[in-house]
């Protein structure tokens, strides 16, 4: 699992390459909390190249969730890949996060 | 605690030159000795103070010598207790002997006492060293038998007799979990809710180990708790999910199908919180997803009300319930198993049996992900509904 992130005005863009399950979601939980921790409270991650995401990953999206929402933030995800966007679907998470075709697109969500 | 170290020597004036040279150390707890005057007497101590952890010994000693008293403590197998042999200078023979016997090190007369300091501190050292190790050693051995109680709790609640209501002809039903090597959260449960109902679920937790253990007897529990009440399918998971959503350390979350199928009339009222979809299993070999009811998963979303929906089972036909540990056993291209596989080999089993379905798909699961070590539990429910006559 590759996890880049980078900040653009108020916004903090993260993306992830590879598979998000019970072995690499630990690391995307320590990045997240780190960067909430220094008050990053709104995200976009882009989600282009996840190729898997099991229940472990999806629990440390939700952790993050929980943390942003109690500062007002939010975690939206974009290009989400047919099959993941299925996961997101059956789970329910859809009551949670908004999902975006485009990183542009739930950038000016974020605006308005 | 003060480091027990005995010395054996035949020689009457070392306790009190030893007393002397290091009574600093005595006096601040550093050290405690022990004195014996040959092999036999220090067996006899060793066995008094279990705690000695260093000995000191002379090589020459009437009754028993060094080199043998050596061999005796070896026989001890004890790893915490370390010799220094003590011997005459350049009397090397029996130096290497007492090393190849596995003696932690050597001193030589007459005594250098600040060499003595010296060896008996960096040998204390190593021994804490040791002991460490030993502890962490321990330490993962009960968090192996943490774990094994954990997988213990997951197995024993589930339950395991088929048929589990042999006098009601009206549905068959049958579940198997084929647990991975570390500890889930899978968990399936049936239950008559009156005489009429039967009440039937699956599950999975997120994550894993202890915590996933035990977050999913709690969910089991309520689960059951709560449908023994009669309430509808959708209710009951909106009830459930609050007391979850207030369990819920970490954001651990279960999926959720729950479902009720009256017996006399083949209806099936269900709710879907964030499960795989089942599939239903028509007796002409067609298999449908079940309709989604839009429920998320338990434990993540307070407040949040869950639908029912229904479907009717005609009899012959059955409900096929399984947990992402089926669907996502990847093989060793790193391909993933797919609902597509599952539905194929569903097409071909229908009628059958229910334990023959389930084995069947046990069985291509693992043909399938041959040689990749199993990452998830593998859980599967089906319920048959059956004409009474």
């Amino acid at each position: 699992m590759e996890i880049n992130a980078n900040k653009r005005g108020e916004i903090t863009f993260l993306s992830l390459k590879g598979k998000l399950d019970s072995v690499t979601s630990p690391n995307l939980e320590d990045k997240l909390l780190r960067l909430i921790d220094d008050d990053n409270y709104n995200f976009i991650i882009d989600c282009a190249e996840l190729d898997y995401i099991s229940s472990a990953g999806l629990r440390v999206l939700l952790v993050g969730a929980k943390k942003v929402k109690a500062k007002d933030g939010k975690i939206k995800l974009a290009n989400l890949k047919r099959h993941i966007k299925e996961v997101f679907e059956i789970a329910g998470f859809t009551a949670i996060f908004e999902l975006y075709d485009t990183t542009e697109a739930a950038e000016a969500s974020f605006g308005s | 605690m003060p480091e027990k170290i005995m010395v054996v020597d035949d020689e009457p004036d070392l306790e009190s030159l030893i007393k002397q040279k290091f009574r600093r150390q005595i006096r601040a707890g550093e050290y405690d000795f022990v004195f014996a005057r040959n092999g036999l007497e220090a067996l006899a101590k060793l066995l008094e103070h279990p705690d000695i952890s260093l000995v000191l010994s002379d090589i020459n000693m009437p009754e028993m010598d060094g080199l043998t008293l050596l061999s005796k403590i070896n026989e001890l197998k004890k790893p915490t207790i370390k010799t220094v042999m003590v011997s005459a200078y350049g009397d090397m023979d029996n130096i290497r002997t007492a090393m190849n016997r596995g003696a932690f090190d050597f001193l030589t007369k007459p005594v250098d006492f600040n060499d003595m300091e010296m060896t008996i501190n960096k040998t204390i050292e190593q021994l804490s060293i040791l002991k460490q190790a030993l502890k962490e050693h321990d330490l993962l051995l009960s968090i192996q038998h943490d774990l094994s109680v954990a997988r213990n709790i997951q197995l024993a609640i589930l339950p395991k007799t088929f048929p589990p209501f042999p006098d009601i002809k009206e549905f068959d039903i049958y579940a198997s979990m084929n647990a991975a090597k570390e500890v889930g959260g899978d968990f399936y449960d049936f239950f008559m809710i009156d005489k009429d109902r039967l009440g039937f679920v699956i599950g999975d937790v997120s994550g894993k180990g202890v915590p996933a253990a035990i977050f999913m007897a709690v969910s089991r529990t309520l689960i059951r708790a709560t449908a023994l009440k009669g309430i509808g399918a959708g209710e009951c998971m909106s009830y459930v999910n609050n007391l979850l959503c207030n369990e819920s350390v970490s954001s651990m979350f279960v999926t959720v199908f729950y479902a009720i199928l009256n017996i006399r009339t083949g209806v099936v009222e269900y709710s879907n919180a964030g499960h795989n979809p089942p599939y239903l299993m028509r007796t002409n070999g067609e298999i449908s997803e079940i309709e989604k009811t839009g429920g998320i998963v338990l434990g993540a979303l307070e407040d949040y009300e869950f639908k029912s929906n229904s479907v009717k089972l005609e009899p012959g036909e059955s409900i096929f319930m399984f947990t992402d540990g089926v669907t996502e056993a990847f093989n060793a291209a790193d391909d993933l198993y797919s609902e597509e596989r599952l539905v194929e080999l569903l097409k071909q089993l229908c009628g059958k049996d229910l334990k023959d379905v389930v084995d069947a798909v046990n069985k291509d699961v693992e043909f399938y992900s041959t040689g990749v070590p199993q990452s998830d539990d593998i859980t599967i429910l089906s319920i048959k509904y059956r004409n009474p006559e």
